[in-house]
């Protein structure tokens, strides 16, 4: 099972909760979920504690991380927008550390499971419909209908609108858990290529410099990929919230 | 790295496309009992989504500006 690349996504049941014929099982993925806003939330209380005129380092790091989401959410949905930022920061706090704790050898990655990223980006289109019709009413639905058609095309170009802006919660979730699952999977198979050369003896040690290399490498690169998946996730939603702000732009 | 990010969007964003047209299509066939019609339909319109949103990724097209007034006009 050592060398097994999948074995690391592998749910396991905590503790097995049953409602009603319904599995409610607390898993090893919910025990990280739990973990992940715990030390989201910790980050930001310890930090902001003191509330120094002069920034602690901590405290400059809360603050930057409040500024890089704020500035994110008023350059593409405008101040308006703003009204937002509590979900927008939720969501990048809560994807950067879920990306940031799976770097940790033999921790979960939640983001690496399909539904988990598919429920956050349905939360996001959730938003953006509820709250554009909650504003504009049915001038929402003109976002589908772009002007300048022929009026013959129109229904056509509705549903490839319609198409396309469904697709948007797919895309997001999608690219954010094939990202996090391609780099782990990388990872464990250039780790595993060290002890299977390691095994072979003096040639093999010689030779398991190279994998060695590779994963410091890539151990690297994942960090930078788990901070740019959740810039990713964040402006993405900054982008659709955009939409239900202001439909007709 | 920004070859793989790029890749990475590219492909979910037509992945997704014809996933969601081809999700409707299936939908409606069940509420509607027109297999296989509406799949055969909603693919294509998914293959064409899919294409716009790799278009409009990519930055080849501009992201649609419906105006309120258009919109009226075209009702």
């Amino acid at each position: 099972m050592a060398n097994d690349p999948i074995h690391q996504f592998h749910i396991s049941k905590l503790i097995p909760i049953e409602v009603g014929g319904i599995d409610l099982s607390f898993t090893n993925s919910s025990l990280f979920m739990v973990a992940t806003v715990a030390a989201a939330s910790a980050f930001l209380y310890f930090t902001t504690g003191a509330r120094s005129m002069v920034p602690s380092r901590g405290q400059s790091m809360a603050e930057l991380s409040y500024e890089f989401v704020a500035n994110m959410l008023r350059d593409s949905a405008g101040t308006h927008g703003m009204k937002f930022f509590p979900l927008v920061f939720s969501l990048f706090m809560f994807v950067l550390f879920a990306n940031m704790l799976g770097m940790f050898p033999y921790f979960f990655t939640v983001t690496s499971q399909i539904i988990v990223t598919f429920s956050l980006a349905v939360v996001v289109i959730g938003t953006v419909i509820l709250y554009g019709f909650y504003k504009h009413g049915l001038k929402f639905l003109g976002l589908f209908v772009p002007s300048g058609v022929p009026g013959l095309l129109v229904p056509l170009v509705v549903a490839i609108e319609v198409i396309s802006f469904f697709s948007r919660p797919v895309s997001l979730s999608v690219r954010l858990f094939a990202s996090m699952l391609a780099g782990h999977i990388t990872l464990k198979v250039f780790a595993g290529f060290i002890v299977s050369l390691a095994a072979l003896g003096p040639l093999g040690i010689a030779t398991a410099v190279l994998p060695l290399l590779m994963t410091v490498a890539l151990t690297g690169l994942e960090f930078l990929i788990s901070f740019i998946q959740a810039y990713v996730f964040a402006i993405l939603t900054c982008m659709y919230l955009n939409d239900a702000v202001h439909p007709n732009h | 790295m920004a070859g793989f990010g790029q890749a990475m969007k590219l492909s979910s964003e037509f992945i997704a496309g014809v996933a969601v047209g081809a999700g409707m299509g299936w939908l409606i066939d069940r509420l509607a009992g027109t297999s296989p019609w509406g799949l055969i339909i909603f693919l294509l319109l998914g293959f064409c989504a899919g294409v716009l949103n790799v278009l409009r990724a990519a930055g080849k097209i501009a992201e649609p500006k419906p105006g309120v007034i258009g919109r009226k006009e075209n009702e």
